[in-house]
Parts: C-alpha cells; sequence; structure tokens
C-alpha cells in the first residue's frame, strides 16, 4: 500500500496490544455459543494475519492466498490420511506446502509488479482450482476430501491432550495463534521488517539503497504461505473435511476481504477482520444465502469511507477521545 | 487426424475470439484509467443473463446481441460516475477493491435473480447447422462468431485510430494530465471508456450464452483467463489482446495448459508478446 500507514500508536503500546489479544483469546470461547466458531475466527485471523503481513507492511496485494490456504489443509489432510502422520508433523508439512508453493508463485509473479503482479496471482490462483479439481483422485474434487483425523496431543507415545472435544481444539489454536502472532510482531519489528515496510513506501528508493528487493519480497511471500498453510490445515481438522472451495478463488478474496476490514496497518486489525467476518457469515448465511453481497457493499464501504479498517477507525476513535481529554484539560488550567 | 487438429484449432478460435473482445475491453480501459476491471468477469456474465432474458422474452438472439451490451455498458456508466469516480485519486488497490466489491454485488444480484443454477440460451435460427466441406464439418455459429467478433475488433480499431474519440483515449493513455490541461473533459472521457470497455464484455458475454449459456459463478473463471489473455499479449495492447486471446482460445481444450503458457511468456517475455517495458 503506497498509502502511510494510519495508524498513531503503532508502537507505543506494544505490550498493551498482546494483553488485547490475550484478551479476546480467552474471552472468544466464553462469548460465543460455541468453541466451533471461536476456532473458526482464529484459524481465518490467522490466514488474514499472513496476508497482512503482505498487503500491509510490504504493499503486495495477493489474490493468491487461497492457494497456500488449500494447499496446507490438501497436504496435511492427505498426510494424516494415508501415513498417519501427527499433529504436529501433518502442520510441519502443511507449512513447508504452503511455503513451497508461495516460493514458486511468488518467484513467478514478483517478476512484474503493480498491477501484473495483482493478475498474475489470480491467475495463479484459477490455476491451482482447476490443478486441485483435476486431481480427483487425491482431492476428491467436487466432493471434498471427506474423514480428515484430528490427532492427539502427543510427545512420543504420551498423550498429552485429546483434541476430540471442541474446546480443547480450540486451546490448541489459540496457542497457536499467539505463537503466530507473536512471531510476526518480532518478523515486524526486525530490521527485515523494517525493509519490507521501506518497500512498501518506496520500493525504487529502497533498492536504490542496495536492498535486494525481490528476494524481500519473495521471502515474506513464503513467510505468509506458510502461516496461510497452517491455517489451511487446522481448518481441515475443525472441519474434519477439506472442501474444494477451500482454495478456489472465493477463500483468496475472503481473506482478502478480512484483512482489509480489519484494518492493514495492525496485525490485531486482522483478528478484528476475520472476527467480524466470520461472525457476520456465521450469522446472516442461515438467514440470507446471498450474503456474500453484502460482503461486496462492506468492502466499497470501507474502501471509501474507511481505508484504516476497522482497526483504523478505533485507532482515530481513541486518539481523538484523548486529544479531546488533553485539550479539556488544558482548558481548565488556563481558566484557573 | 488432421482435420482433428484443424477442428480443434478453428473450434479454439471462436472461443478466441471472444476471449479477445474481453480482453480488450480490459485493455483500454486499464490504458487510459490506469486500473484493472476485477468486475470485468461479472460484467460478462450480466451480459449472458440479459441476453438469456431477452431471448426467452421477445425469441430475438440479434435484438439481445443490440440490448445486452447496451444495458450492461449504461449500468457500467452509472457505477463509473457514482463510485469509481470517487476514487480515482487513491492508488490502484483501492480501485481494484472496488471494482472487486462491484463484482461480488453483480454476481449475488445475478444469483437473486436469476437463481443458483445456469440458463441456456439457443443457438438462433439462422445460424443452426453445420458447414460441410468434403468430410469437414463446422457449426455455423461457430463461423459466425469468428465473422462478428472480428467486425467488432475491426470497428473498434477504426474507432480507436480513426476518430476523435480514438485520439483522445490513445492520448490520454500516454498522459491524462496533458489532455485534461489541453480542455477535454477527462472525467467524461473516463467514463465513456469504461462503458466502452464494459460493453465489449458485455458483447463477449452475449455471444458466449449460446455455447455454454448463462453460468452464474463463471464471472472469476472468465476474468482468470482474460488475465492470463492480458498476461501473455501484454497489457494496453490491441495486437496483444488479439493474439493472446486466440492462443488461449486454442490451448484452451488442455485448459491447464493456458496457465502453462502464461507462466512460460512470464519467464521469457516478462511485458508479454506485445507489451512495452
Amino acid at each position: 500500500m503506497s498509502e502511510k500507514n494510519p495508524l498513531p500508536f503503532a508502537k507505543t503500546q506494544s505490550k498493551a496490544m498482546l494483553l488485547w489479544v490475550l484478551a479476546v483469546l480467552i474471552g472468544l470461547p466464553l462469548i460465543l455459543p460455541s468453541a466451533t466458531l471461536a476456532s473458526e475466527i482464529l484459524i481465518f485471523a490467522m490466514a488474514a494475519l499472513a496476508c497482512n503481513l503482505l498487503l500491509g507492511y510490504t504493499g503486495l496485494l495477493s489474490f493468491g492466498q487461497g492457494i497456500f490456504f488449500g494447499a496446507g489443509a490438501y497436504c496435511a489432510a492427505l498426510l494424516m490420511i494415508h501415513l498417519q502422520w501427527g499433529l504436529f508433523t501433518a502442520l510441519l508439512g502443511a507449512a513447508v506446502a504452503g511455503g513451497f508453493l508461495a516460493l514458486l508463485v511468488g518467484a513467478l509473479a514478483i517478476r512484474r509488479t503493480g498491477i501484473y503482479f495483482v493478475m498474475l496471482t489470480l491467475a495463479f490462483s484459477q490455476m491451482a482450482y482447476f490443478v486441485a479439481y483435476t486431481l480427483s483422485d487425491w482431492t476428491g474434487g467436487d466432493n471434498g476430501l471427506l474423514s480428515v483425523p484430528r490427532p492427539q496431543v502427543r510427545i512420543g507415545d504420551t498423550v498429552l491432550l485429546s483434541l476430540a472435544d471442541a474446546r480443547a481444539f480450540y486451546g490448541f489454536v489459540a496457542v497457536l495463534f499467539l505463537l503466530i502472532f507473536i512471531g510476526a510482531r518480532r518478523v515486524i519489528a526486525s530490521p527485515f521488517g523494517s525493509t519490507l515496510m521501506a518497500i512498501r513506501e518506496n520500493e525504487t528508493r529502497a533498492s536504490a539503497i542496495g536492498y535486494d528487493t525481490r528476494h524481500f519480497k519473495i521471502l515474506v511471500f513464503v513467510l505468509s504461505g506458510a502461516v496461510t498453510g497452517i491455517a489451511g490445515a487446522l481448518y481441515a481438522m475443525l472441519l474434519h473435511f477439506v472442501p474444494l472451495s477451500n482454495i478456489d478463488l472465493a477463500m483468496s478474496e475472503n481473506i482478502l476481504i478480512m484483512t482489509i476490514v480489519g484494518g492493514t496497518g495492525s496485525l490485531f486489525g486482522s483478528l478484528l477482520g476475520a472476527g467480524s467476518i466470520v461472525l457476520l457469515g456465521d450469522f446472516l448465511s442461515d438467514l440470507w444465502p446471498r450474503w456474500l453481497m453484502l460482503l461486496g457493499v462492506i468492502l466499497i464501504l470501507v474502501v471509501i469511507f474507511m481505508r484504516g479498517g476497522l482497526w483504523g477507525g478505533l485507532a482515530s476513535l481513541f486518539d481523538k477521545v484523548r486529544r479531546s481529554r488533553k485539550a479539556s484539560v488544558v482548558n481548565k488550567e488556563h481558566v484557573l | 487426424m488432421l482435420n482433428l487438429y484443424l477442428f480443434q484449432i478453428l473450434n479454439g478460435l471462436g472461443l478466441g475470439m471472444i476471449y479477445f473482445l474481453i480482453a480488450v475491453g480490459l485493455t483500454i480501459i486499464f490504458g487510459l484509467l490506469n486500473f484493472v476491471n476485477f468486475a470485468h468477469g461479472a460484467f460478462f456474465l450480466l451480459g449472458a443473463y440479459i441476453c438469456y432474458t431477452a431471448v426467452s422474452l421477445t425469441g430475438n438472439f440479434w435484438l439481445a446481441l443490440l440490448i445486452a451490451p447496451l444495458v450492461v455498458a449504461a449500468l457500467a456508466w452509472v457505477i463509473e460516475r457514482l463510485l469509481i469516480q470517487r476514487i480515482y485519486h487513491l492508488p490502484h488497490m483501492f480501485q481494484i477493491l472496488v471494482t472487486l466489491g462491484i463484482a461480488l454485488i453483480i454476481q449475488e444480484a445475478s444469483v437473486m435473480i436469476w437463481g443458483p443454477v445456469g440458463k441456456s440460451v439457443a443457438v438462433p435460427e439462422l445460424l443452426r447447422g453445420v458447414l460441410v466441406v468434403g468430410d469437414f464439418v463446422y457449426p455455423y455459429y461457430r463461423l459466425f462468431l469468428i465473422v462478428f467478433s472480428g467486425l467488432v475488433g475491426l470497428g473498434l480499431w477504426l474507432l480507436l485510430e480513426r476518430t476523435r474519440f480514438g485520439a483522445l483515449v490513445r492520448a490520454g493513455s500516454e498522459s491524462t494530465e496533458t489532455v485534461s490541461l489541453l480542455g477535454t473533459n477527462i472525467l467524461r472521457l473516463f467514463s465513456m471508456t469504461f462503458a466502452l470497455g464494459v460493453a465489449l464484455a458485455g458483447v463477449a458475454g452475449v455471444l458466449f450464452a449460446p455455447l455454454r449459456g448463462a453460468q452464474p459463478f463463471v464471472g472469476p473463471e472468465i476474468l482468470g483467463i482474460a488475465f492470463v489473455v492480458v498476461v501473455i499479449g501484454g497489457m494496453g495492447s490491441f495486437s496483444g489482446a488479439l493474439v493472446g486471446g486466440l492462443l488461449v482460445g486454442v490451448v484452451q481444450s488442455a485448459s491447464l495448459m493456458i496457465y502453462g503458457a502464461m507462466a512460460v511468456v512470464i519467464l521469457v517475455r516478462p511485458y508479454g508478446l506485445f507489451g512495452r517495458a
């Protein structure tokens, strides 16, 4: 994104932010009617967070996130079904699959910048869908991949935790989300992260300083792909099922819309975005099967009126409150 | 055997001309307005559905071929005026996102109006049957596709190269500011170009309807194919859209191959066969 980061307090409240995330992670299953819904929110928040690394921090608009999500889901599911891989190895496999595909897509798409990059990611997304559709022996095609197991958390032969219960699974997803969230913040705060933001602000300048911007872009793409792959794998475990829709363009669009609605300037925004869109979908999809239309309307409204997304809106609201408080204090001093 | 290949290629040419119409509309819009219309596939879809409605009401395909693109263009004009014109000052990313939103709305609205199951449109009576030359057989409708799209393409070329409007569009593609400073109402030019590009997608939708019918979720697929065409041919190039469209149409029989072709082009000629750096 070439616009300036609209957020007034990106760094000052970093500790507070972590507490907010913790509060949300603990609060979600308490407020929501089902732990499954809460898990779904976190899984998509993971995918949106990975998308945000590209969009918000590097300025890359990718329509290919569904490729990595779907690849992670299929890969983990196939490894668990056919090779009886355990939980962590399957997740690792999904991360590798997502990262590897991101390397391929990234290496090709990044040869072009701007609008072409966007179009290429979309074209590859369509391609991935057709590949999944064609390989129906493996993916189940239109019917989807059925009876995906949800393995236990174990070390060696000792079972630490069974994830069969929805709340236990939520706990596992929450811990994973927290780790990924902290990791992503580390990445952003690192010199690597600053370089990404330099690329976002002005790629020509970043490369003129001497950074090989292509390497940086491919690397962040791989990182994003790996995290998205893990999210896909968790989604497969959540549903016990991998529908073909996991890898289609609509999935890429959904992840993108969650990221944008939440706000591209902050990782917490991705959690907000995923939460609000998943909840909206859960609430509306029974009442009104064409609720995607509303998603289109929301997307347009956010772009026109609230480009910082939900997070940007909240941030500027806080800022206003704080400023008006300061102003009133100053006024009183004057009077006294 | 040779006949089979020839048949495949000729079949592909018909489809390829449709892809050309879609891609050239996308290219014209991009050339002047400098953003990619992600709603292009949705407007294509709308063209096909309006064709279906017009044919089922009047029974006349030719009327549909006239009306549907006009309706689609009028809608595009309104959307451009009300929505897209508000965001020209923003980075291109936001224009893409708004057109993505429009695409979602059009797609879902189409399902609401015409239902989730595709509608089929009959081939017009005049064009039913096949052309037989020796042991070579070719449907009249495919022949018509090639000729008609060719004529539309020719007309478009004349419009762009030989008229004042075309000169303005071309000049605007080089430098919007200069054209604007010279006293042209650039916003009106933008609206007209957007409507024109979208009308081409509408024409393509109508022509596609007798082949595959109007399918509610075909938009993204068409958009993806149009992007492949444009990446292969080179964005902003009329001849690129034509060659890319035909190439993709012919190769389409093995649908995954077009993406392979695209990857090869990116590696060998990153700016497309006819593209400029």
